[in-house]
């Protein structure tokens, strides 16, 4: 993870720089702000993956001398092989968006769905 | 040239083939990789007929077989199936079928956040399929772009464009979705032994696609939403008479259209970088002058975006002129990797590598006149017109377009176990690049000669004549291609040539495993030791 980590702060440090520069040679807002906006996206995630210990670590997949039995038996959690829910997650937001052209009223309908949606992912992963 | 290679005699029994319903509700990364390809191509589909409905119509002046209205809504919904629905997406289904594998992950970290970004890319594809299909004056018309006061409700009325701003937005949610679910695995997923700088070429370049649309589509998103509360809860921000600017959605929305194009281009970089190697029998040149010029594309594109407004007179021109011309050096080095990786190898001109060469001549173009469109000069004279129309086509049809299928005939055995026919194959690509550049070359000259672009019809006798006749020609050229592929796609899976698990003699991971691979992808995981370990598997010799 320290390659990707330090990817991040690279981008991050980059936009600042990207955005002062932009600033003192246009005095254009909206562009200042989208490239400091965009600094943060990848400053946030390196200050995550730092946090954690990203820099530290040395996982068997940054070493490269590691065998895949290193990980073999490595039981990564369960996952159900099929779900439903995406669907009825993807309609409740599509009837909500639809509530700003057609009525507002259809938003109870498109946030039931959407909250049902949720709840059955939510079952799913206690399965 | 003749080269054999060693198949066996006889595929293993295909499994059984799982029911749709299964298909359409399975977490597998490859069931989803190959759903997201799939409805891709089908949207590709659908974008195709319209631009050959819009090429008819401009075949000779006058010719009148669409109303103004509804060509405006032809090239809205041409523009937006095939950046939006067609090229990013089949993107993002190669990603998920083969990053797991080339990574020797046995799926994606979030299987069921994958099966949930690829519906709502279906979901927003529907929706902008239905803003085009809407009754009369209602339909989204105005240009893939949906520039503000053009898109404010008083110019276009109607549900069309609000449907289309939704079925964007649902795209965008998707394409974030897939970005989180595509670094988390390259990061965390990979094997043990496959370090960052071993990973494929392929997978990296989707990491920093993925990074770019974490970055540039919630902009955008934002932007569409204000256009839509602009449209319909009465919000001012981009209304002049009321202090607001339009200009803002253009940074908005240029902020993440620049960065589209590379997140359009550089999965098929990837795709090629793969391709040449293997068909050149030689390692890539310049494994890491690669990275680092992918990683450079990738931060310079986030700069570049305004050199869409250079003609607004509110963006500060030679700033972003500086920037656009800078992103041709790291796009150039690629070349050198390129042609370098052939050089002095063992060609074999398979469909593939045919297809990955086509792309290079295609592209080159694209990219040279696209430094023609970065100086200020030029674009002022050539904005809006049939050069810029043509540019563009020469980067993502001559580019990402040639990438897609060059991916498929190297990945479809992989995927199927099957091969595709290489003479049907041979003869696609033929089609498909002489109908491509007889398509869009006269479209250079058009636009050289002034031809405005969005225009539905136009005078006879001016030199337009000749060029648009022409083009139609190579449209329908690139039609009979399309139909041929589908053919030999269609004989293929009914014929099941079996493929074998490694046909072509491939470098990565995803070579090592059976084709198609099973359902946790490696039944056993080769030591990993260089950046071509399934090579390394089969020329134990010359292994590091």
């Amino acid at each position: 993870m320290r390659v990707a980590t330090r990817y991040f702060v690279l981008l991050g440090v980059f936009a600042f720089l990207a955005g002062v520069v932009y600033w003192f040679i246009t005095y254009e807002s909206v562009g200042t702000v989208l490239f400091l906006a965009f600094a943060c996206t990848p400053a946030i995630i390196a200050w995550f993956a730092i946090r954690h210990g990203s820099m530290r670590d040395r996982r068997p997949e940054d070493d490269a001398d590691a065998d895949p039995a290193e990980r073999a038996g490595e039981v990564l959690g369960p996952f159900p092989a099929e779900t439903v829910w995406p669907i009825f997650l993807v309609l409740g937001s599509i009837t909500i968006g639809a509530s700003l052209i057609y009525g507002l009223i259809l938003v109870p309908l498109g946030a039931a769905l959407f909250v049902w949606a949720l709840l059955g992912f939510t079952r799913e992963s206690r399965g | 040239m003749t080269t054999t290679i060693d198949r066996p005699p006889q595929a293993p029994a295909p499994r059984p083939s799982p029911g749709i319903v299964h298909r359409l509700v399975s977490t597998d990364h490859k069931n989803i990789g190959i759903l997201y390809c799939v409805s891709a191509f089908i949207f590709f589909l659908v974008g195709g007929a319209l631009a050959e409905v819009m090429r008819t119509e401009l075949m000779e002046p006058s010719r009148q077989i669409v109303s103004n209205e509804t060509y405006n809504t032809l090239f809205t919904i041409h523009g937006t199936v095939m950046i939006f629905l067609f090229v990013a997406p089949f993107a993002s289904g190669l990603a998920n079928y083969l990053i797991p594998l080339q990574v020797g992950a046995p799926d994606m970290a979030f299987p069921r956040l994958n099966l949930s970004s690829f519906y709502f890319f279906i979901g927003g594809g529907i929706l902008v399929l239905l803003a085009g299909v809407a009754s009369a004056g209602q339909a989204a018309a105005m240009g893939w772009t949906a520039y503000p006061p053009l898109s404010e409700i008083r110019l276009s009325p109607g549900v069309g464009p609000d449907l289309w701003i939704l079925g964007i937005v649902l795209v965008a949610i998707s394409t974030v979705m897939n970005g989180v679910n595509i670094l988390t695995t390259a990061f965390l997923m990979r094997a043990p032994g496959m370090t960052m700088w071993r990973m494929p070429i392929f997978t990296w370049n989707m990491v920093v696609v993925a990074i770019l649309g974490l970055v540039a589509f919630p902009p955008a998103a934002a932007g569409l939403t204000l256009l839509l509360i602009g449209r319909r809860l009465g919000g001012l921000v981009y209304d002049a008479a009321a202090g607001g600017d339009p200009t803002i959605y253009q940074h908005l929305f240029w902020f993440l259209g620049h960065p589209e194009v590379y997140i359009l281009i550089l999965p098929f970089f990837g795709v090629i970088t793969e391709i040449i190697p293997v068909f050149s029998r030689r390692p890539l040149f310049g494994y890491t002058g690669f990275l680092l010029a992918t990683l450079t594309i990738g931060m310079l594109s986030t700069g570049v975006w305004a050199h869409h407004m250079f003609t607004t007179g509110v963006v500060d021109n030679p700033f972003f002129a500086a920037m656009t011309l800078l992103i041709a050096v790291p796009t150039g080095v690629k070349f050198f990797n390129w042609v370098g990786s052939m050089w002095g190898g063992k060609i074999w001109f398979a469909v593939p590598m045919l297809f990955s060469i086509g792309f290079l001549l295609n592209f080159l173009i694209g990219g040279v006149t696209g430094v023609m469109l970065a100086s200020p000069p030029i674009d002022y004279q050539a904005h809006d017109t049939y050069f810029v129309v043509a540019h563009f086509h020469y980067t993502m049809l001559g580019g990402s377009v040639f990438g897609i299928f060059a991916a498929i005939y190297f990945w479809f055995p992989k995927m199927t176990g099957a091969m595709l026919s290489e003479r049907l194959g041979r003869a696609v690509f033929a089609l498909l690049f002489v109908g491509f550049n007889l398509t869009f070359w006269p479209q250079f000259v058009l636009g050289q000669r002034g031809m405005p672009r969005r225009y539905v019809d136009y005078a006879s006798g001016i030199g337009y004549d000749t060029p648009n006749l022409v083009s139609t020609i190579g449209a329908y050229l690139m039609a009979v291609a399309v139909v041929v592929f589908l053919g030999d796609v269609w004989r293929s899976l009914r014929r099941r040539r079996p493929a074998g698990d490694d046909p072509w003699g491939g470098y990565s991971l995803e070579w090592a495993t059976s084709s198609p691979p099973p359902e946790h992808n490696f039944d056993r995981l080769p030591k990993i030791r260089s950046v071509r370990p399934a090579f390394d598997r089969n020329h134990p010799g010359s292994a590091p």
